[in-house]
Parts: C-alpha cells; sequence; structure tokens
C-alpha cells in the first residue's frame, strides 16, 4: 500500500493562484448595501444620549433596539451585547450599524451623529478576576515544606494579533423567513447557533455558508459570531443583500488578539532537582470574557512543558480589564505558557549551576507519566530520539559552546513542547458532539459533508485524499464543498487541532464503512463522536487526561544580533516534530514553516500594546510581522508515531508547530547576549535594556 | 468633489499651478494613504490635485563634470539600477522600499512629503542635495536642508513644482547608510544614520553624519563636522568622547508605537562611534 | 467627467470618472477584477499588486490617473501567458499556496522579478519578495516555488 504521507498538490492551488477563488469581499450581490459601524469613542462609561441626523430613505441604522432575539453574543458566558444597550467597557465597542446603498452617504451619517456619554474610570490594572482556576498535581503546595530552596522568575508575554492577510467580513440576505450569511469564518455552526439566538429564528431559517477563508489562526474563531449577528440583525430587518467587511484599521484595533499574560513560578528544589513548582498564571480577557476561560485552562494545562514535574499547585485568573477583548488564536493559551516554563527550567538550571541541556532531557515527559492534572501520556513519546536529530542537524553543541563566547553576538536555543490535541477536557464529548457525514452519490462519486473549514491549512486537499484513499477511488471522485449549514452537520469548529485528528477520525469510519457497502447505488453513511473509554476528566477539579492525544516538538533557531542596534537576524531553524502521522507531507510542513514564523515573531518581532485602552498599532505599517527578507530558511523532519484513534495514526498539527518558536527564538538570544529573558516580544529596546543594566 | 489634473508636460503643470492650488502627487504611494477614506470611495484629498508621474521630461538622470541631475519624476527602481547614481543612494532606496513602491514613488515626492522617518532624506542631507524648483517664470535653486523646514513642512511656494535634483559629485573615501527598522525590509524606520569621509596622508579631508527620525527633520551639524575635519585620524578616534558629546545635544527623539527615545539615542551614538571607530588612514 | 484610458490585459479600457480613485477600486469594481485583492490598503502587503508597465505596483495606492495612457496586467490578465503556467505549476507542486489571499501578489511579485532577473539567487528573490506578505507559509516554500519557476521556465524569461 502506498504511504499517505506522500504529497499531492492541493486541490485548490488552480483557483488561489489564478486569483478565481471567491473570498467574501469578491462577492457582490444585486442591490446590496454596505454596513459600517458606529463604535464608541470612550473607553468607560455609559451613553447618555445619541443624536441622529435625519437618514435619508434606503439608509438605515440598527441597533440593540432591532435585535429580535437574545442581545448577546452566544459564546460561552453570557457578556458581550451584539451590540451595547448603554453600558460602554472598552473603546470602539459597536453600538449601530449604519447601512445604505452609498459608502460616501454612510460615512456622512456616521461623521453627524453624536453620542453625548457618561465617562467613569477605566480598569487597566489586573485586579477585576472574572475567571479563576485552581488545580493541584501530587503534593501540590506542600512540596514546599521540605524544599532545600525556592527560585522564583516572572514571565510576561505581550498581545499578538493574527493578522491574517483577508480581514473579517460577512455577506447576509433574506429569502422569505429565512437569514443566511455568508462569511469569512472558521466555525459555520457557532455564527450559525449565534444567530438562532440573536434572532430567535428556528434552526431551519438560519443559514451560514463558508466562503474561501483568507487566513484565520483563530481569529475567525468567536469574533465572526459577533459582526454576525449584527449584520444577521440587519438582514432580517431590512430584507436586502448588505455587505459588512472590516477595512484592516478596524479589523486591527477592534477584533480579538492573543491575550497578554503574567506568569509566576516558584520551584521548590531539593538537591538540585525540581520537587514541584507553584505557579500563577494571570491573563488580560479584555472587556468581556469570551473564550478567555477556555483560554486560561489550556495555558495553566501546559505548566510543566514538555517535562514532568511530580507536585503542582496552579492557579490561574482570567481579569477584566476595559481593553478590546482577547480571544483565540492558534495555540490557544499555550504558547504563553510553553515560553515561561521554558524559560524558568533554563533559568533554575544556570541557578543551579547545571548545564541546562542535560537538566532538561533528565525531566523530559515519558510514556506512562503522568500528565500536569495526572492523566497519562498513554502513547509513546519520540523526544529524546527528536531532540537527537534536531541538535545533529543543527550542529547545536559546536555552536552552543563557540557562541558562548559574549563578543560574538550569535545564538542558538533549543524548545521542547508538546500541544494536546482536541478540545480541552470533556468538551468533544458533553459540548461539541461531532457528527459526519459521506454521501454515496449514484455517479461513483462521495461527498464529504462536514463543517470543517479550509482555511489555508488543507482541510480540502487532505480530507480528499483521506476518502480517497479509503474508499481507493480517484481524489477527482470525491467532492468536498464549502460548508453550508443547509447541507452539512456540525462537525465542530475548525479550531484546536483536532480537524483531522477527530473530524478526520471520524471521516476514516465513516468511509470504511462506505467501502463495505460501495455496491449501493446511493447512501448516506453518518458518524458520531465517541470519546476513547479510557479517557476520563473531571472539569471541576482538572483531574484526569485533558487531551485524548499530545503531538510533541523541537524548535532550534539560530540568530545573529547587532552589538550596535541590538536587532535580530534569525539566521536558520531546525524543526522536528511527532504529529502522530501526516496525512500528506507538504501539508503537514507548510504548517510547520507557517507556525514556526509565527512563533518566532511572537517572541522577537510582533509588538503590540495598548494606550489607555486604545491599540496603538492599528496598521499593517505599525503592526510589524515578518517578511521574506526577516524570515530564514527553514528545515523540518516529521517523525511519525500513530495515534491509535486518528485517521491513519494522525494527530494535531496546526498548532504544536507555533508553540515552540518564541522559546526558542528567546534562548537564542539569550545565549547571544549572556543576559536573561524574561519577557516577549524580545524587542531591540529590550535587548538594549538588557545589555546595559541585566545581570548574567 | 475635488478636481484631479493629469499633467502630461512641465509646462501644462506650472500653467495649471499658476492658475491655482493644489496638491501635487507623483507616484501616490505617499499621498494616497495619508488621504485614504474607504475602500471603493474615492481619495479623500483636501484640494485639487495635480497629477505629475506621467511628465516624462521630468524622469532622467545625468551627470555633468560637476553634478548628479536626478529629475523629479525618476522612479526609485530606475535610481537603484542606475550606475551613475553613488551606491549610498541606490543603498538608501532598496531599503526603504518594496519594489512595488519603487516602481513609482519617486525621490522628489519623498521630499515633498518631507516625512521626519524618511529615510532617502538622510543620505539627500549627507550629499548635499540641492533642488531645483521651477514656477511659470522662474526657476530657483534651494539647499535641501533649507528646503524642508519642519515635520511635513517645505519651503515650496504654491506656484512651484520641484523639478530636480542636484547633487554634487564628491569624493569621499568611504560612505554608508543603515536603516534601523522594526524589520529588515519594508517597514518606517525607528532611526536611520548616513556617514561619510574622506581621509589623505591620515588627516580627514571631509567629515560627514546625518541622523534620521530623532528630531523634526533630519540631523546634520556642519558646525560639528567643521570641527573635527582637519584632524588626524588618529586624534579623531582619541577624540570620539568629543564626537558623541558634540552631537549628543542634537539627538532629540521621540516616544511612539515603533520605538523610544533611549533605545533611538543609544543606538545613534552607537551607530556614530561604530562610525568613527571604523575610519581608516589611507 | 475626465477619461482615462489605459491598457487593462491586453484591452485599451476607458474609465469615465474622477482621476482620484485608487488603481484597485477600479479594477474590482470597474472591470470586476478580483484577483487583486485588499489586505491592508496601504501599500504594506502586496495582496493589491498588479503589473504597471511589466512591473509590480500597489494598486491600492496608485492613483488612476498614473495608469493614463500605460499598460496594466492583473492576474487575471497574466494567466493567460506561457509565463504563468510555469508559476503556477511551481506554486503547486513546492506548496507555496495556503489561503490564497496573497497568491495573486505573490505571482505577480515572481513575473516582475522573473522579469528582470531571470536567475536569481536565494537573496534577491527574498528582496523581491519583501512587499509581500503572507501570513501562512513562512515564506520558505514560496521561495522554493520560484527557484523553481526560474529553473522550469529557463529561457522563458
Amino acid at each position: 500500500m502506498k504511504d499517505i504521507s506522500k504529497s499531492i498538490n492541493k486541490v485548490d492551488n488552480e483557483e488561489k493562484i489564478s486569483g478565481s477563488a471567491e473570498y467574501i469581499a469578491d462577492i457582490k450581490m444585486d442591490g446590496m448595501l454596505y454596513a459600517m459601524t458606529l463604535r464608541s469613542s470612550i473607553v468607560k462609561g455609559e451613553i447618555i444620549k445619541i443624536s441622529y441626523p435625519k437618514i435619508p430613505d434606503n439608509y438605515y441604522v440598527i441597533d440593540h433596539k432591532d435585535v429580535q432575539g437574545k442581545n448577546i453574543v452566544k459564546i460561552i458566558y453570557d457578556d458581550m451585547p451584539i451590540f451595547t444597550t448603554k453600558k460602554i467597557s472598552y473603546l470602539h465597542e459597536p453600538i449601530a450599524l449604519v447601512i445604505g446603498p452609498e459608502k460616501e452617504k454612510i460615512v456622512e451619517i456616521l461623521d453627524s451623529i453624536e453620542i453625548k456619554y457618561k465617562e467613569e474610570e477605566p480598569q487597566f490594572e489586573w485586579e477585576d478576576s472574572v475567571v479563576d482556576f485552581h488545580f493541584d498535581k501530587g503534593e501540590g503546595e506542600r512540596v514546599f515544606d521540605h524544599a532545600d530552596k525556592v527560585i522564583s522568575y516572572d514571565y510576561e508575554t505581550g498581545y499578538q494579533e493574527q493578522a491574517y492577510i483577508e480581514t473579517q467580513g460577512f455577506i447576509g440576505y433574506q429569502d422569505g423567513d429565512k437569514t443566511t450569511l455568508i462569511g469569512s469564518i472558521q466555525c459555520p455552526y457557532y455564527v450559525k447557533n449565534a444567530l438562532i439566538q440573536a434572532l430567535d429564528s428556528e434552526p431551519e431559517n438560519v443559514r451560514v455558508i463558508q466562503s474561501t477563508v483568507g487566513g484565520a489562526f483563530g481569529g475567525k474563531e468567536e469574533f465572526p459570531s459577533l459582526i454576525g449577528c449584527q449584520l444577521a440583525v440587519a438582514v432580517k430587518k431590512i430584507k436586502k443583500p448588505i455587505q459588512l467587511i472590516y477595512e484592516r484599521e478596524e479589523d486591527m484595533l477592534v477584533t480579538t488578539k492573543r491575550h497578554p499574560a503574567k506568569i509566576h513560578f516558584d520551584a521548590a528544589i531539593k538537591e538540585n532537582k525540581i520537587k514541584g513548582i507553584k505557579a500563577h498564571v494571570g491573563i488580560d480577557g479584555g472587556a468581556t470574557i469570551g473564550l478567555s476561560g477556555v483560554v486560561l485552562s489550556r495555558a495553566m494545562l501546559a505548566c510543566s512543558g514538555a517535562y514532568t514535574i511530580d507536585n503542582l499547585d496552579i492557579t490561574g485568573d482570567v481579569y477584566k480589564t476595559n481593553t478590546v477583548p482577547n480571544g483565540a488564536f492558534r495555540g490557544f493559551g499555550a504558547p504563553q505558557m510553553m515560553f515561561a516554563i521554558e524559560m524558568f527550567v533554563e533559568h533554575i538550571a544556570k541557578d543551579l549551576n547545571i548545564d541546562p541541556l542535560e537538566f532538561r532531557k533528565s525531566i523530559l515527559a515519558k510514556q506512562n507519566d503522568h500528565t500536569s492534572t495526572n492523566g497519562v501520556y498513554r502513547d509513546p513519546i519520540l523526544m529524546p530520539e527528536m531532540i537527537e536529530k534536531a541538535m545533529k542537524e543543527s550542529d547545536y553543541l559546536r555552536k552552543k559552546k563557540a557562541y558562548a563566547n559574549p563578543n560574538i553576538f550569535k545564538g542558538i536555543g533549543m524548545s521542547f513542547f508538546f500541544h494536546g490535541c482536541g478540545f480541552t477536557g470533556s468538551g468533544e464529548k458533553k459540548i461539541i458532539k461531532a457528527r459526519v457525514r459521506l454521501r454515496k452519490h449514484k455517479n461513483n462519486k462521495a461527498e464529504i459533508l462536514i463543517a470543517a473549514v479550509d482555511m489555508g491549512q488543507g482541510v480540502k486537499t487532505t480530507f480528499r485524499k483521506l476518502v480517497a484513499n479509503i474508499l481507493e477511488i480517484d481524489i477527482e471522485n470525491v467532492i468536498f464543498n464549502n460548508p453550508d449549514t443547509d447541507y452539512v452537520p456540525d462537525s465542530g469548529p475548525t479550531v484546536a487541532s483536532r480537524t483531522m485528528m477527530i473530524v478526520g477520525g471520524l471521516v476514516a469510519r465513516a468511509a470504511k464503512e462506505m467501502k463495505q457497502r460501495w455496491r449501493e447505488d446511493e447512501f448516506v453513511v453518518e458518524k458520531q463522536y465517541k470519546q476513547p473509554d479510557y479517557i476520563k476528566y473531571d472539569e471541576e477539579n482538572f483531574i484526569g487526561d485533558a487531551y485524548p492525544a499530545y503531538s510533541w516538538g523541537v524548535n532550534v533557531v539560530e540568530v545573529e544580533v547587532s552589538k550596535t542596534t541590538y536587532q535580530v537576524k534569525l539566521v536558520k531553524t531546525w524543526s522536528v516534530y511527532d504529529g502522530g502521522k501526516a496525512i500528506d507531507e507538504k501539508v503537514v510542513l507548510g504548517q510547520a514553516d507557517g507556525g514556526l514564523a509565527q512563533g518566532v515573531g511572537y517572541g522577537y518581532l510582533e509588538v503590540m500594546n495598548h494606550k489607555q485602552g486604545k491599540i496603538q498599532q492599528k496598521n499593517m505599517t505599525d503592526y510589524i510581522i515578518p517578511t521574506a527578507k526577516d524570515m530564514p530558511d527553514m528545515e523540518t523532519y516529521l517523525y511519525d508515531n500513530p495515534y491509535a484513534f486518528g485517521p491513519y495514526g494522525a494527530k494535531g498539527v496546526g498548532e504544536l508547530t507555533l508553540v515552540g518558536g518564541a522559546p526558542a527564538v528567546a534562548k537564542a538570544i539569550e545565549n547571544a547576549i549572556n543576559k536573561r529573558i524574561y519577557k516577549i516580544p524580545v524587542t531591540p529596546e529590550y535587548i538594549m535594556e538588557l545589555i546595559n543594566n541585566a545581570k548574567n | 468633489m475635488v478636481d484631479g489634473l493629469i499633467a502630461k508636460s512641465l509646462n501644462e503643470a506650472l500653467e495649471a499651478l499658476d492658475n491655482k492650488e493644489y496638491q501635487i502627487v507623483a507616484g501616490g504611494t505617499d499621498m494616497l494613504i495619508q488621504n485614504r477614506s474607504h475602500s471603493g470611495m474615492n481619495i479623500d484629498y483636501k484640494k485639487d490635485v495635480l497629477y505629475i508621474n506621467l511628465i516624462d521630461e521630468l524622469d532622467f538622470i545625468k551627470v555633468d563634470e560637476k553634478n548628479l541631475y536626478i529629475g523629479a519624476n525618476t522612479r526609485l527602481e530606475t535610481i537603484l539600477e542606475s550606475k551613475l547614481v553613488p551606491q549610498i543612494l541606490r543603498d538608501v532606496v532598496i531599503e526603504m522600499a518594496s519594489p512595488g513602491i519603487r516602481h513609482t514613488a519617486t525621490l522628489a515626492g519623498n521630499i515633498g512629503n518631507a516625512s521626519p522617518a524618511g529615510d532617502s532624506l538622510v543620505v539627500l542631507y549627507l550629499l548635499d542635495c540641492e533642488l531645483e524648483i521651477k514656477s511659470l517664470t522662474k526657476t530657483r535653486k534651494v539647499l535641501l536642508k533649507d528646503f524642508i523646514t519642519g515635520v511635513r513642512k517645505i519651503a515650496l511656494n504654491k506656484n512651484e513644482l520641484i523639478t530636480k535634483l542636484i547633487i554634487p559629485k564628491i569624493n569621499l573615501t568611504d560612505c554608508y547608510f543603515h536603516k534601523v527598522g522594526p524589520r529588515l525590509s519594508d517597514a518606517i524606520s525607528k532611526l536611520s544614520f548616513a556617514c561619510g569621509y574622506s581621509v589623505e596622508n591620515s588627516i580627514i579631508k571631509d567629515l560627514r553624519v546625518a541622523f534620521g527620525a530623532v528630531y523634526v527633520t533630519v540631523v546634520r551639524s556642519r558646525e560639528v563636522e567643521g570641527k573635527f575635519i582637519g584632524q588626524s585620524v588618529n586624534d579623531l578616534k582619541a577624540n570620539l568622547d568629543d564626537i558623541i558629546n558634540a552631537y549628543e545635544p542634537l539627538i532629540k527623539p521621540i516616544d511612539d508605537q515603533r520605538s523610544n527615545r533611549v533605545y533611538r539615542k543609544n543606538v545613534a551614538i552607537n551607530l556614530l562611534r561604530e562610525f568613527i571607530e571604523n575610519i581608516k588612514e589611507d | 467627467m475626465p477619461k482615462i484610458e489605459f491598457k487593462l490585459n491586453d484591452k485599451l479600457v476607458t474609465v469615465h470618472s474622477t482621476a482620484n480613485r485608487r488603481l484597485l477600486d477600479v479594477l474590482r469594481e470597474d472591470f470586476n477584477l478580483t484577483g487583486p485583492k485588499e489586505g491592508c490598503g496601504e501599500g504594506e502587503c502586496g495582496a493589491c499588486a498588479v503589473l504597471l508597465n511589466h512591473k509590480i505596483v500597489n494598486s491600492c495606492c496608485t492613483p488612476l490617473a498614473n495608469v493614463d495612457g500605460q499598460e496594466i496586467v492583473t492576474i487575471e490578465g497574466f494567466s493567460k501567458t506561457k509565463r504563468y503556467q510555469i508559476i503556477k505549476d511551481a506554486f503547486a507542486e513546492m506548496g507555496g499556496v495556503q489561503c490564497g489571499f496573497c497568491t495573486p501578489g505573490m505571482v505577480i511579485a515572481t513575473e516582475s522579478l522573473l522579469n528582470k532577473n531571470p536567475h536569481p539567487n536565494d537573496e534577491e528573490i527574498r528582496i523581491a519578495l519583501s512587499g509581500n506578505l503572507c501570513r501562512c507559509t513562512g515564506y520558505n516554500m514560496i521561495i522554493k516555488s520560484i527557484q523553481k519557476a526560474a529553473k522550469d521556465g529557463d529561457g522563458i524569461w
């Protein structure tokens, strides 16, 4: 049998390269109106009065009074209004949509709306905890009672913007009682369910269709539910097609970003070994909670990194501040923690005068070890050989030694990391309950009916390939259209590195059944997710298997730092990943390159901050992502380590490839400047500060 | 709605300018961004626009024994590719703009825009660039440093147009440009630095230093340079602290979303130090 | 109304409108050429790239006025050429495409580069792409795609 990993060309290459693929802004409908958003100009307070100018015919203002259902965006907590009623809790909070045929006129209307506010003192300090979690492992805090000493450090991470090149957007239209939205989204059913609640419509009267998505990275996970609800409310009322597309500045200022985090660690040290770790993770949720609690729990679960630590006492808080709400971004809490724990273990070794590499290798997690929540790493862990490979290919030891010379300003850094695949905890079993369908058509074609979105990560290619392989038919005979909720079942959101492992696993099961029945003319196979019996998780107390499987990785990054300008130049990267089994090698390598680029960008380049609640980087000129000149040659090696419940053994890879980038580049810079790094991004300004002031 | 007039000849442009006040637009790569409105809407210019990008007679690079002449409409890409242009100017062009920008943007446009972070200005100051400015009735010349009077402020009368850049031929032993951007290409500078010198018989005959984005305009001081011209290379290096002290008060950067004043100042001085330390005796 | 004439994808076209418009809007709205995309609206990302007289420009910061009498080729026009076929095959083969939003701009940048320099080295390719942002690929496979296009298209540029 031929190896499934052997690459084929992606199925959507032709339309994307030729520019004929239809992204949301490329779709025009007859009589289509445009919508723009009226936003608050204050950070916190109340609206006293809004004075609208006379609104001309065929122009509309849609606000909270027009919401037919519940004025809440259905995410997890009921704390985000679709349009504010009067309370303002962050700058540029949406108040209304102004809609009409001519943008010039809409802008004129927006400019002449007067709003009177009562301003209140905004909260930017991380004090108001709205979600807090705690869990222990082993002896928990008591292990500190018999420690020789305690080593403590604090780490900090900044905002990160998804910076998909295609901004957020939807087009909506009404057809009788039915409201339809087409959009650049990751999760058609998140939007659909949010719409049902907002419109108070029957499920059959709400339809959500995915257009070609120009990048998402988590940024189109929950945020589209907000603007989708706004637009749907307008569409249902006005009954004309309406387009709501953000321009870059609006997108940068108001959409969700990666949560800034502060992580405090104490390690109980006995006989030069880590006996236990106590940690507190604080993340800035912004003005509404959204997915912040889930992000926090993933961060906390990753607290021991790729290592096994027997005793843990982990607490975490989501703080509410009067800033733009933060949300999903590839990695989902893990990048913050993976940076912190990787630096902390390195710094402990340095404090103990032990070679950090040997120290880290000695505590690596092994098969059958207990996870941070006393679950079990059931599958083999290949880290020792993966590390060996990364070190050999990068000539790590020789470089590390040579670069210890403080005058040459070169450095090499290596991170070890994992990512829990799929939803955290019992999410898959209790909340998502994924369903997939496979339809056999008369003409011997098979159609995949799932809600998974191809946002560039190659789902269309890998799923068609998967089904074609199992059915032993040509890939041309497997159909996979962009999800449309009228036709596909809810296979869950396209997030959490779950698509191939969970949804693909179900599709593979369906395909196997279809193969048995292939002689039949026309039929549908449906499969629903069933958690492997051995996976048990106590959500409340954080006990058990938080994930069904884990992917693993090693990143090596080499840098040069300028003595004069403190700028960092990436020289090369080497990566080794265990994602179970690649359904298509080229697709996984593409994820590897792009994930690492975002990970290292997060580590040294991408600066975003707010000043009194206002995001300072409001365009792609100010928010710096890597160009082709910044990125170096990247070398990647994939290890097979099949997971029994993934199709052909596949686990998650989308997020894995991002989480190790920041610690690897930070360690490389540490090596180059001989100073310790405690926060990312490691900007030239920070490097200057360290070189001029910090201890080694 | 404002008007847009496309001039195809210099005379047409000057006549138009003589008639009324226009916003002059060359490549448009800065002006379109500064006057953006919304996708699909007209560009939000505040006054009528005169487009000069298609005036072919202003697209040239020429030299004589004394000077290099660059037409106001000469694209950055043409400058980059021309062997007549000093390397330092070609270096700044490749560092300051991506190919898409280089194919339409012009140096005269950069000058007219007078951004404090404009990289090309730093090198043009260093090279003592002069401008030829024309109106329908008059041609005048002005030193670039006298032309730029502040952040986005220039000494151009409303009936005038920059027609060419005049760059004196000078013989420097070495000169270079150093851009300090937030990434390695295609980004607005945190600061920039240009420098050059010539040495004869171990004596400094010429010494030039210019800093960008550390003050409202490019910082170049003939006075400070003059103090050190005539010294031997060894003396100059021994006087490094004096040089730094002389420049220190001139470097007054700000904090903004791109960087902070401490970094800008520190790095400006590091670059100055590096330049002086690397000066070679003949 | 002013009248602006230019050659668009090999055809002479006339636009009757103010010159104070972005070329990007004219292409997308008047001619329904949606291959050029708006990513940032300020010349930073290159998703809107087109060829102006065979050279890459950002159509989001090119005024309509500046193309009067000039020649514009968008990805739609370029995709009818042999050069495009070579670039397309190379991008497909080497994994240069993910979400695809930057891709037409990347193809235009590739053509502009190879037209001037048919055998670029790695550094020259990276410089040529410096005005085209991609958030998906880390550029690695795009660089390899262009290397392959240069090799496969030897003699065509």
